[in-house]
Protein backbone atom coordinates (compact mmCIF):
# COMPACT_ATOMS: atom_id res chain seq x y z
CA UNK A 1 0.00 0.00 0.00
CA UNK A 2 1.56 3.28 -1.08
CA UNK A 3 1.28 6.62 0.68
CA UNK A 4 -0.73 8.08 -2.17
CA UNK A 5 -3.05 5.65 -3.95
CA UNK A 6 -5.01 6.53 -7.05
CA UNK A 7 -7.38 3.70 -7.89
CA UNK A 8 -9.32 3.35 -11.17
CA UNK A 9 -9.88 7.08 -11.32
CA UNK A 10 -11.99 8.51 -14.10
CA UNK A 11 -12.58 12.21 -14.69
CA UNK A 12 -15.13 13.54 -17.12
CA UNK A 13 -15.49 17.22 -17.91
CA UNK A 14 -18.90 18.24 -19.16
CA UNK A 15 -18.66 20.85 -21.89
CA UNK A 16 -21.57 22.62 -23.53
CA UNK A 17 -22.00 20.12 -26.31
CA UNK A 18 -19.94 17.09 -25.48
CA UNK A 19 -18.28 15.48 -22.55
CA UNK A 20 -14.52 15.00 -22.45
CA UNK A 21 -12.97 12.05 -20.69
CA UNK A 22 -9.83 13.62 -19.26
CA UNK A 23 -8.67 10.63 -17.24
CA UNK A 24 -9.77 7.03 -17.48
CA UNK A 25 -9.02 3.98 -15.36
CA UNK A 26 -5.93 5.62 -13.92
CA UNK A 27 -3.89 3.80 -11.30
CA UNK A 28 -1.01 5.36 -9.43
CA UNK A 29 0.94 4.49 -6.32
CA UNK A 30 3.41 6.84 -4.65
CA UNK A 31 5.52 5.71 -1.73
CA UNK A 32 6.20 7.84 1.30
CA UNK A 33 9.21 10.10 0.75
CA UNK A 34 9.28 9.43 -2.98
CA UNK A 35 10.00 12.09 -5.62
CA UNK A 36 7.74 11.15 -8.48
CA UNK A 37 7.78 12.95 -11.80
CA UNK A 38 4.99 12.73 -14.35
CA UNK A 39 5.61 13.62 -17.99
CA UNK A 40 3.21 13.44 -20.90
CA UNK A 41 1.93 15.26 -23.94
CA UNK A 42 0.07 18.54 -23.58
CA UNK A 43 -3.53 17.97 -22.63
CA UNK A 44 -3.01 14.46 -21.26
CA UNK A 45 -4.60 15.38 -17.97
CA UNK A 46 -1.47 15.87 -15.84
CA UNK A 47 -2.89 18.98 -14.25
CA UNK A 48 -6.30 17.35 -13.79
CA UNK A 49 -4.62 14.48 -11.95
CA UNK A 50 -2.88 16.87 -9.56
CA UNK A 51 -6.10 18.80 -8.95
CA UNK A 52 -7.85 15.54 -8.09
CA UNK A 53 -5.11 14.51 -5.65
CA UNK A 54 -5.20 18.00 -4.11
CA UNK A 55 -8.95 17.66 -3.60
CA UNK A 56 -9.78 20.65 -5.80
CA UNK A 57 -11.88 18.37 -8.02
CA UNK A 58 -13.78 15.16 -7.40
CA UNK A 59 -13.21 12.04 -9.52
CA UNK A 60 -16.15 10.92 -11.66
CA UNK A 61 -15.31 7.34 -10.69
CA UNK A 62 -12.66 5.57 -8.62
CA UNK A 63 -11.00 6.85 -5.48
CA UNK A 64 -7.88 8.51 -4.15
CA UNK A 65 -6.29 7.69 -0.80
CA UNK A 66 -3.61 9.57 1.10
CA UNK A 67 -2.20 7.85 4.17
CA UNK A 68 -5.14 5.42 3.97
CA UNK A 69 -7.68 8.23 4.10
CA UNK A 70 -10.09 8.94 1.24
CA UNK A 71 -9.50 12.30 -0.40
CA UNK A 72 -12.77 14.19 -0.12
CA UNK A 73 -12.09 17.85 -0.75
CA UNK A 74 -9.11 19.91 0.28
CA UNK A 75 -7.21 18.62 3.30
CA UNK A 76 -4.24 19.41 5.51
CA UNK A 77 -2.29 16.52 3.97
CA UNK A 78 -1.71 18.02 0.53
CA UNK A 79 -0.80 21.32 -0.99
CA UNK A 80 -0.12 22.36 -4.55
CA UNK A 81 2.24 24.80 -6.23
CA UNK A 82 0.61 26.09 -9.38
CA UNK A 83 2.20 26.56 -12.77
CA UNK A 84 0.95 30.17 -12.85
CA UNK A 85 2.38 32.78 -10.50
CA UNK A 86 0.03 32.47 -7.58
CA UNK A 87 1.53 34.69 -4.89
CA UNK A 88 -0.99 37.08 -3.36
CA UNK A 89 -0.01 40.39 -4.96
CA UNK A 90 -1.30 42.49 -2.05
CA UNK A 91 0.96 40.71 0.45
CA UNK A 92 4.70 41.09 0.73
CA UNK A 93 7.03 38.08 0.55
CA UNK A 94 7.05 37.50 4.31
CA UNK A 95 3.27 37.56 4.58
CA UNK A 96 2.89 35.33 1.55
CA UNK A 97 5.18 32.67 3.00
CA UNK A 98 3.51 32.96 6.41
CA UNK A 99 -0.03 32.65 5.00
CA UNK A 100 -0.52 28.95 5.75
CA UNK A 101 0.84 29.43 9.27
CA UNK A 102 -1.51 32.37 9.77
CA UNK A 103 -4.41 30.09 8.78
CA UNK A 104 -3.24 27.59 11.39
CA UNK A 105 -3.48 30.36 13.98
CA UNK A 106 0.24 30.59 14.73
CA UNK A 107 1.41 33.69 16.60
CA UNK A 108 2.78 36.49 14.45
CA UNK A 109 6.36 36.49 15.75
CA UNK A 110 6.53 32.72 15.59
CA UNK A 111 5.25 32.45 12.03
CA UNK A 112 7.52 35.29 10.86
CA UNK A 113 10.54 33.50 12.33
CA UNK A 114 9.53 30.31 10.56
CA UNK A 115 8.87 32.12 7.28
CA UNK A 116 12.22 33.93 7.46
CA UNK A 117 13.94 30.57 7.77
CA UNK A 118 12.28 29.33 4.59
CA UNK A 119 13.03 32.55 2.73
CA UNK A 120 16.67 32.08 3.70
CA UNK A 121 16.52 28.46 2.54
CA UNK A 122 15.37 29.75 -0.85
CA UNK A 123 18.25 32.22 -0.92
CA UNK A 124 15.98 35.26 -0.87
CA UNK A 125 16.93 36.86 2.43
CA UNK A 126 16.54 40.62 2.11
CA UNK A 127 13.37 40.35 0.03
CA UNK A 128 10.99 39.84 2.99
CA UNK A 129 9.30 43.21 2.46
CA UNK A 130 9.24 43.09 -1.33
CA UNK A 131 5.94 42.67 -3.17
CA UNK A 132 5.48 39.96 -5.83
CA UNK A 133 5.47 42.50 -8.67
CA UNK A 134 8.99 43.49 -7.65
CA UNK A 135 10.29 39.94 -8.09
CA UNK A 136 11.36 38.01 -11.19
CA UNK A 137 9.43 34.91 -12.25
CA UNK A 138 12.04 32.59 -10.75
CA UNK A 139 11.96 34.42 -7.43
CA UNK A 140 8.16 34.30 -7.36
CA UNK A 141 8.14 30.54 -7.87
CA UNK A 142 10.76 30.07 -5.15
CA UNK A 143 8.57 32.04 -2.76
CA UNK A 144 5.53 30.02 -3.86
CA UNK A 145 7.46 26.84 -2.99
CA UNK A 146 8.54 28.36 0.34
CA UNK A 147 4.89 29.20 1.03
CA UNK A 148 3.87 25.60 0.31
CA UNK A 149 6.75 24.24 2.45
CA UNK A 150 5.73 26.47 5.36
CA UNK A 151 2.33 24.80 5.35
CA UNK A 152 4.22 21.55 5.94
CA UNK A 153 1.76 19.14 4.35
CA UNK A 154 2.71 15.48 3.99
CA UNK A 155 2.38 15.55 0.20
CA UNK A 156 3.64 18.36 -1.99
CA UNK A 157 2.30 18.64 -5.53
CA UNK A 158 4.07 20.79 -8.10
CA UNK A 159 2.51 21.56 -11.48
CA UNK A 160 5.26 22.60 -13.90
CA UNK A 161 6.49 25.19 -11.41
CA UNK A 162 9.59 26.00 -13.49
CA UNK A 163 7.86 25.89 -16.88
CA UNK A 164 8.10 29.62 -17.58
CA UNK A 165 11.72 30.04 -16.48
CA UNK A 166 14.94 30.17 -18.44
CA UNK A 167 17.18 27.12 -18.39
CA UNK A 168 19.83 28.39 -15.98
CA UNK A 169 17.29 29.48 -13.40
CA UNK A 170 15.43 26.24 -13.84
CA UNK A 171 18.54 24.15 -13.19
CA UNK A 172 19.36 26.12 -10.05
CA UNK A 173 15.83 25.75 -8.69
CA UNK A 174 15.86 22.02 -9.45
CA UNK A 175 18.99 21.63 -7.33
CA UNK A 176 17.43 23.63 -4.51
CA UNK A 177 14.25 21.58 -4.62
CA UNK A 178 16.27 18.34 -4.42
CA UNK A 179 18.15 19.63 -1.36
CA UNK A 180 14.90 20.49 0.36
CA UNK A 181 13.33 17.17 -0.53
CA UNK A 182 16.31 15.29 0.92
CA UNK A 183 16.24 17.35 4.09
CA UNK A 184 12.49 17.42 4.70
CA UNK A 185 11.70 13.87 3.51
CA UNK A 186 8.58 15.02 1.72
CA UNK A 187 6.50 13.02 -0.69
CA UNK A 188 6.58 14.98 -3.92
CA UNK A 189 4.61 14.60 -7.12
CA UNK A 190 6.08 16.84 -9.80
CA UNK A 191 4.45 17.35 -13.17
CA UNK A 192 6.56 18.58 -16.09
CA UNK A 193 6.76 18.31 -19.84
CA UNK A 194 10.53 18.57 -19.66
CA UNK A 195 12.11 15.09 -19.84
CA UNK A 196 15.49 16.36 -18.70
CA UNK A 197 13.93 17.93 -15.61
CA UNK A 198 12.10 14.71 -14.77
CA UNK A 199 15.22 12.56 -14.95
CA UNK A 200 17.26 15.06 -12.94
CA UNK A 201 14.73 15.15 -10.08
CA UNK A 202 12.81 11.90 -9.89
CA UNK A 203 13.23 8.58 -8.19
CA UNK A 204 10.66 7.38 -10.70
CA UNK A 205 9.24 8.89 -13.88
CA UNK A 206 5.71 8.07 -15.01
CA UNK A 207 4.78 8.69 -18.61
CA UNK A 208 1.15 9.56 -19.29
CA UNK A 209 -0.75 9.16 -22.51
CA UNK A 210 -3.64 11.27 -23.67
CA UNK A 211 -7.20 10.67 -24.97
CA UNK A 212 -8.04 9.54 -22.41
CA UNK A 213 -5.29 10.28 -19.91
CA UNK A 214 -3.75 7.36 -18.07
CA UNK A 215 -0.34 6.05 -17.04
CA UNK A 216 1.41 4.43 -20.00
CA UNK A 217 4.85 3.45 -18.67
CA UNK A 218 7.08 3.72 -15.66
CA UNK A 219 10.82 4.39 -15.75
CA UNK A 220 12.90 4.02 -12.60
CA UNK A 221 15.79 6.45 -12.21
CA UNK A 222 18.61 4.82 -10.27
CA UNK A 223 21.29 7.38 -11.07
CA UNK A 224 23.56 8.66 -8.31
CA UNK A 225 23.24 12.24 -7.14
CA UNK A 226 24.28 14.80 -8.16
CA UNK A 227 23.09 13.67 -11.55
CA UNK A 228 25.16 14.60 -14.56
CA UNK A 229 22.94 15.63 -17.44
CA UNK A 230 25.72 14.75 -19.91
CA UNK A 231 26.42 11.25 -18.57
CA UNK A 232 25.72 8.30 -20.82
CA UNK A 233 23.14 6.81 -18.42
CA UNK A 234 21.28 10.11 -18.19
CA UNK A 235 21.12 10.45 -21.96
CA UNK A 236 20.05 6.84 -22.41
CA UNK A 237 17.13 7.41 -20.05
CA UNK A 238 16.31 10.60 -21.91
CA UNK A 239 16.18 8.75 -25.25
CA UNK A 240 14.14 5.94 -23.74
CA UNK A 241 11.48 8.32 -22.37
CA UNK A 242 11.45 10.36 -25.58
CA UNK A 243 10.81 7.22 -27.62
CA UNK A 244 7.88 6.26 -25.39
CA UNK A 245 6.43 9.78 -25.73
CA UNK A 246 6.86 9.76 -29.49
CA UNK A 247 5.06 6.43 -29.76
CA UNK A 248 2.18 7.87 -27.74
CA UNK A 249 2.04 10.90 -30.00
CA UNK A 250 2.01 8.87 -33.22
CA UNK A 251 -0.74 6.65 -31.87
CA UNK A 252 -2.94 9.50 -30.75
CA UNK A 253 -2.19 11.66 -33.78
CA UNK A 254 -1.13 14.57 -31.59
CA UNK A 255 1.63 16.89 -32.62
CA UNK A 256 3.17 18.47 -29.58
CA UNK A 257 5.00 17.34 -26.48
CA UNK B 1 7.82 71.23 -12.67
CA UNK B 2 7.58 71.24 -16.43
CA UNK B 3 4.27 69.33 -16.35
CA UNK B 4 2.87 71.79 -13.81
CA UNK B 5 3.76 74.70 -16.07
CA UNK B 6 2.24 72.96 -19.09
CA UNK B 7 -0.97 72.40 -17.14
CA UNK B 8 -1.16 76.11 -16.34
CA UNK B 9 -1.16 77.27 -19.97
CA UNK B 10 -4.84 76.59 -20.73
CA UNK B 11 -6.21 78.10 -17.46
CA UNK B 12 -4.18 81.25 -18.07
CA UNK B 13 -5.45 81.46 -21.66
CA UNK B 14 -9.02 81.15 -20.38
CA UNK B 15 -8.40 83.98 -17.89
CA UNK B 16 -7.01 86.18 -20.65
CA UNK B 17 -9.96 85.55 -22.98
CA UNK B 18 -12.37 86.09 -20.07
CA UNK B 19 -10.71 89.39 -19.07
CA UNK B 20 -10.70 90.54 -22.72
CA UNK B 21 -14.44 89.99 -23.11
CA UNK B 22 -15.20 91.38 -19.63
CA UNK B 23 -13.51 94.65 -20.54
CA UNK B 24 -15.21 94.67 -23.93
CA UNK B 25 -18.71 93.91 -22.59
CA UNK B 26 -18.26 96.30 -19.68
CA UNK B 27 -21.29 95.06 -17.75
CA UNK B 28 -20.64 93.44 -14.35
CA UNK B 29 -24.07 91.86 -14.17
CA UNK B 30 -23.30 90.01 -17.40
CA UNK B 31 -19.58 89.22 -17.21
CA UNK B 32 -17.52 90.57 -14.31
CA UNK B 33 -13.77 91.20 -14.53
CA UNK B 34 -11.37 88.48 -13.36
CA UNK B 35 -10.20 90.72 -10.47
CA UNK B 36 -13.75 91.09 -9.13
CA UNK B 37 -14.22 87.33 -8.92
CA UNK B 38 -10.85 86.68 -7.34
CA UNK B 39 -11.51 89.48 -4.89
CA UNK B 40 -14.62 87.56 -3.78
CA UNK B 41 -12.57 84.36 -3.45
CA UNK B 42 -9.96 86.20 -1.39
CA UNK B 43 -12.58 86.91 1.30
CA UNK B 44 -14.14 83.52 1.99
CA UNK B 45 -15.53 84.51 5.40
CA UNK B 46 -17.41 87.62 4.22
CA UNK B 47 -21.18 87.40 4.52
CA UNK B 48 -22.63 87.35 1.00
CA UNK B 49 -26.08 88.73 0.10
CA UNK B 50 -27.07 88.23 3.73
CA UNK B 51 -27.00 84.42 3.33
CA UNK B 52 -23.65 83.52 4.87
CA UNK B 53 -20.06 83.26 3.67
CA UNK B 54 -18.53 80.97 1.06
CA UNK B 55 -17.11 78.86 3.89
CA UNK B 56 -20.56 78.52 5.43
CA UNK B 57 -22.17 77.44 2.16
CA UNK B 58 -19.37 75.04 1.29
CA UNK B 59 -19.56 73.48 4.75
CA UNK B 60 -23.32 72.98 4.43
CA UNK B 61 -22.94 71.37 1.00
CA UNK B 62 -19.98 69.25 2.08
CA UNK B 63 -21.79 67.97 5.18
CA UNK B 64 -24.80 66.97 3.07
CA UNK B 65 -22.55 65.20 0.60
CA UNK B 66 -20.47 63.39 3.18
CA UNK B 67 -23.54 62.12 5.06
CA UNK B 68 -25.30 60.96 1.90
CA UNK B 69 -22.07 59.47 0.60
CA UNK B 70 -21.46 57.65 3.88
CA UNK B 71 -24.93 56.14 3.55
CA UNK B 72 -24.08 55.01 0.02
CA UNK B 73 -20.85 53.40 1.25
CA UNK B 74 -22.50 51.67 4.20
CA UNK B 75 -25.12 50.12 1.93
CA UNK B 76 -23.27 49.92 -1.41
CA UNK B 77 -20.11 48.10 -0.32
CA UNK B 78 -21.68 45.26 1.72
CA UNK B 79 -24.43 44.78 -0.86
CA UNK B 80 -21.84 44.72 -3.64
CA UNK B 81 -19.82 42.10 -1.75
CA UNK B 82 -22.92 39.91 -1.35
CA UNK B 83 -24.07 40.31 -4.94
CA UNK B 84 -20.57 39.68 -6.27
CA UNK B 85 -20.03 36.57 -4.17
CA UNK B 86 -23.41 34.91 -3.71
CA UNK B 87 -25.43 33.85 -6.73
CA UNK B 88 -28.76 34.14 -4.89
CA UNK B 89 -28.13 37.83 -4.20
CA UNK B 90 -26.95 38.36 -7.74
CA UNK B 91 -30.21 36.95 -9.12
CA UNK B 92 -32.24 38.86 -6.55
CA UNK B 93 -30.75 42.28 -7.21
CA UNK B 94 -29.55 42.31 -10.84
CA UNK B 95 -32.86 43.15 -12.55
CA UNK B 96 -33.80 46.03 -10.26
CA UNK B 97 -30.28 47.44 -10.41
CA UNK B 98 -30.33 47.39 -14.20
CA UNK B 99 -33.63 49.30 -14.22
CA UNK B 100 -32.63 51.90 -11.63
CA UNK B 101 -29.07 52.46 -12.84
CA UNK B 102 -29.81 54.43 -16.03
CA UNK B 103 -32.17 56.68 -14.08
CA UNK B 104 -30.19 59.88 -13.51
CA UNK B 105 -30.11 60.91 -9.83
CA UNK B 106 -31.23 64.42 -10.81
CA UNK B 107 -34.48 62.93 -12.12
CA UNK B 108 -35.15 61.85 -8.53
CA UNK B 109 -34.83 65.34 -7.07
CA UNK B 110 -38.46 66.48 -7.59
CA UNK B 111 -39.72 63.11 -6.40
CA UNK B 112 -37.51 63.20 -3.31
CA UNK B 113 -38.68 66.72 -2.52
CA UNK B 114 -42.32 65.75 -2.85
CA UNK B 115 -41.87 62.76 -0.58
CA UNK B 116 -39.53 64.19 2.05
CA UNK B 117 -40.77 67.80 1.83
CA UNK B 118 -38.35 69.98 3.77
CA UNK B 119 -37.77 67.54 6.59
CA UNK B 120 -34.26 67.71 7.94
CA UNK B 121 -32.13 65.53 10.16
CA UNK B 122 -32.84 68.00 12.97
CA UNK B 123 -36.58 67.25 12.60
CA UNK B 124 -36.02 63.53 12.93
CA UNK B 125 -33.75 63.69 15.94
CA UNK B 126 -35.68 66.52 17.56
CA UNK B 127 -32.77 68.93 17.53
CA UNK B 128 -34.95 71.92 16.84
CA UNK B 129 -34.17 73.91 19.94
CA UNK B 130 -30.63 74.45 18.73
CA UNK B 131 -29.67 76.01 15.48
CA UNK B 132 -27.01 73.80 14.05
CA UNK B 133 -25.94 72.35 10.77
CA UNK B 134 -28.38 69.43 11.04
CA UNK B 135 -31.21 71.83 10.35
CA UNK B 136 -29.68 72.23 6.91
CA UNK B 137 -29.47 68.52 6.05
CA UNK B 138 -32.70 67.86 4.15
CA UNK B 139 -33.69 64.20 3.85
CA UNK B 140 -34.58 64.61 0.18
CA UNK B 141 -31.08 65.84 -0.56
CA UNK B 142 -29.53 62.98 1.40
CA UNK B 143 -31.60 60.55 -0.61
CA UNK B 144 -30.50 62.00 -3.94
CA UNK B 145 -26.82 62.06 -2.92
CA UNK B 146 -27.12 58.52 -1.68
CA UNK B 147 -28.66 57.50 -5.00
CA UNK B 148 -25.91 59.22 -7.00
CA UNK B 149 -23.10 57.71 -4.95
CA UNK B 150 -24.58 54.26 -4.58
CA UNK B 151 -24.29 52.91 -8.12
CA UNK B 152 -20.60 53.54 -8.80
CA UNK B 153 -19.76 52.15 -5.35
CA UNK B 154 -22.01 49.14 -5.67
CA UNK B 155 -21.10 48.29 -9.27
CA UNK B 156 -17.36 48.63 -8.75
CA UNK B 157 -17.55 46.47 -5.63
CA UNK B 158 -19.43 43.77 -7.55
CA UNK B 159 -16.89 44.00 -10.35
CA UNK B 160 -13.98 43.84 -7.89
CA UNK B 161 -15.35 40.75 -6.15
CA UNK B 162 -16.12 39.00 -9.42
CA UNK B 163 -12.61 39.67 -10.76
CA UNK B 164 -10.83 37.95 -7.87
CA UNK B 165 -8.75 35.26 -9.56
CA UNK B 166 -9.83 31.74 -8.67
CA UNK B 167 -6.10 30.95 -8.59
CA UNK B 168 -5.78 33.04 -5.41
CA UNK B 169 -8.85 31.47 -3.82
CA UNK B 170 -7.64 27.96 -4.61
CA UNK B 171 -4.13 28.76 -3.37
CA UNK B 172 -5.57 30.02 -0.09
CA UNK B 173 -7.82 26.96 0.30
CA UNK B 174 -4.81 24.70 -0.28
CA UNK B 175 -3.01 26.55 2.51
CA UNK B 176 -5.74 25.87 5.03
CA UNK B 177 -8.05 28.88 4.60
CA UNK B 178 -11.74 28.47 5.47
CA UNK B 179 -14.56 30.46 3.84
CA UNK B 180 -14.24 33.24 6.40
CA UNK B 181 -10.49 33.53 5.74
CA UNK B 182 -11.18 33.55 2.01
CA UNK B 183 -13.51 36.50 2.45
CA UNK B 184 -11.31 38.48 4.82
CA UNK B 185 -7.86 37.65 3.49
CA UNK B 186 -8.48 37.17 -0.24
CA UNK B 187 -11.75 38.69 -1.49
CA UNK B 188 -11.51 41.94 0.47
CA UNK B 189 -7.88 42.87 -0.21
CA UNK B 190 -8.09 41.69 -3.79
CA UNK B 191 -11.13 43.84 -4.58
CA UNK B 192 -10.05 46.83 -2.46
CA UNK B 193 -8.64 48.80 -5.42
CA UNK B 194 -11.89 48.41 -7.39
CA UNK B 195 -13.95 49.39 -4.35
CA UNK B 196 -11.85 52.51 -3.88
CA UNK B 197 -12.32 53.43 -7.54
CA UNK B 198 -16.05 53.16 -6.88
CA UNK B 199 -15.73 55.44 -3.86
CA UNK B 200 -13.87 58.03 -5.90
CA UNK B 201 -16.39 58.07 -8.74
CA UNK B 202 -19.29 57.92 -6.28
CA UNK B 203 -18.03 60.88 -4.27
CA UNK B 204 -17.61 62.88 -7.49
CA UNK B 205 -21.18 62.16 -8.58
CA UNK B 206 -22.53 62.94 -5.09
CA UNK B 207 -20.85 66.32 -5.23
CA UNK B 208 -22.36 67.08 -8.64
CA UNK B 209 -25.80 65.96 -7.56
CA UNK B 210 -25.87 68.10 -4.42
CA UNK B 211 -25.27 71.26 -6.44
CA UNK B 212 -28.23 70.41 -8.66
CA UNK B 213 -30.40 69.56 -5.65
CA UNK B 214 -29.58 72.82 -3.90
CA UNK B 215 -30.61 74.84 -6.93
CA UNK B 216 -34.21 73.73 -6.58
CA UNK B 217 -36.67 75.59 -4.33
CA UNK B 218 -36.81 74.67 -0.66
CA UNK B 219 -33.17 75.23 0.12
CA UNK B 220 -31.71 78.23 1.92
CA UNK B 221 -28.05 77.31 2.15
CA UNK B 222 -25.35 75.47 0.28
CA UNK B 223 -23.10 76.44 -2.58
CA UNK B 224 -25.70 75.42 -5.20
CA UNK B 225 -28.26 77.62 -3.49
CA UNK B 226 -25.77 80.50 -3.48
CA UNK B 227 -25.33 80.11 -7.24
CA UNK B 228 -29.08 80.35 -7.89
CA UNK B 229 -29.52 83.22 -5.44
CA UNK B 230 -26.68 85.26 -6.89
CA UNK B 231 -28.11 84.57 -10.36
CA UNK B 232 -31.46 86.01 -9.31
CA UNK B 233 -29.75 89.13 -7.95
CA UNK B 234 -27.49 89.32 -11.01
CA UNK B 235 -24.37 89.08 -8.78
CA UNK B 236 -22.26 87.43 -11.43
CA UNK B 237 -18.98 87.73 -9.54
CA UNK B 238 -20.38 85.64 -6.65
CA UNK B 239 -21.87 83.17 -9.13
CA UNK B 240 -18.58 82.60 -10.95
CA UNK B 241 -16.60 82.48 -7.72
CA UNK B 242 -19.01 79.78 -6.47
CA UNK B 243 -18.49 77.76 -9.64
CA UNK B 244 -14.72 77.92 -9.20
CA UNK B 245 -15.11 76.78 -5.59
CA UNK B 246 -17.31 73.85 -6.61
CA UNK B 247 -14.64 72.70 -9.04
CA UNK B 248 -11.87 73.15 -6.49
CA UNK B 249 -13.68 71.27 -3.71
CA UNK B 250 -14.56 68.46 -6.12
CA UNK B 251 -10.92 68.16 -7.16
CA UNK B 252 -9.77 68.07 -3.52
CA UNK B 253 -12.30 65.35 -2.64
CA UNK B 254 -11.28 63.27 -5.64
CA UNK B 255 -7.60 63.73 -4.87
CA UNK B 256 -8.13 62.68 -1.25
CA UNK B 257 -9.68 59.36 -2.22
CA UNK B 258 -7.04 58.87 -4.91
CA UNK B 259 -4.21 59.16 -2.38
CA UNK B 260 -5.82 56.44 -0.26
CA UNK B 261 -6.57 54.33 -3.32
CA UNK B 262 -3.03 54.56 -4.65
CA UNK B 263 -1.60 53.37 -1.36
CA UNK B 264 -4.00 50.44 -1.13
CA UNK B 265 -3.76 49.51 -4.78
CA UNK B 266 -0.01 49.87 -5.14
CA UNK B 267 0.30 46.17 -5.96
CA UNK B 268 -2.37 46.29 -8.63
CA UNK B 269 -0.92 49.16 -10.63
CA UNK B 270 2.27 47.19 -11.18
CA UNK B 271 0.78 43.77 -11.66
CA UNK B 272 0.88 42.46 -15.17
Amino acid sequence: MGFVEVEAVKKIFYGEKKEVVALDNLYLTVNEGEFLCIVGPTGCGKTSLLRLIAGLEKPSAGKILIADKMVDGISRDVTLVFQQYSLFPWRNVLNNVAFGLEMKGMQKSERYDYARGLIELMGLTGFENAYPYELSGGMQQRIAIARALAYNSKVLLLDEPFGALDERTRHRLQEQLLEIWEREKKTIIFVTHNIDEAIFLATRVLIMRDRPGRIEKEVKVNLKKPRDRRSREFLQLHIKIREILETILTESGGNNV
Amino acid sequence: MKTVLLGLIIPILILIVWEYFAVKVDNTSLLPRVEAVFDRLAHPFTNLLDTGSFVHHILVSATRVLLGFLLAVIIGVPLGLLVGRILLFHRLFSPIIEILRPLCPIAWIPFAMAIFKTYTIADIFGLHYTTNIFGQIQLGMLFVIFYGGFFPIFLNTVHGVKSVKSLYIESALLLGANQRDIFKKIILPSSAPAILTGLRVGLGISWMVIIAAEMLPGSDAGIGYLIMFSYELAEMDILIASMILIGAVGAVLSYGVKVIADRTGRWQARER
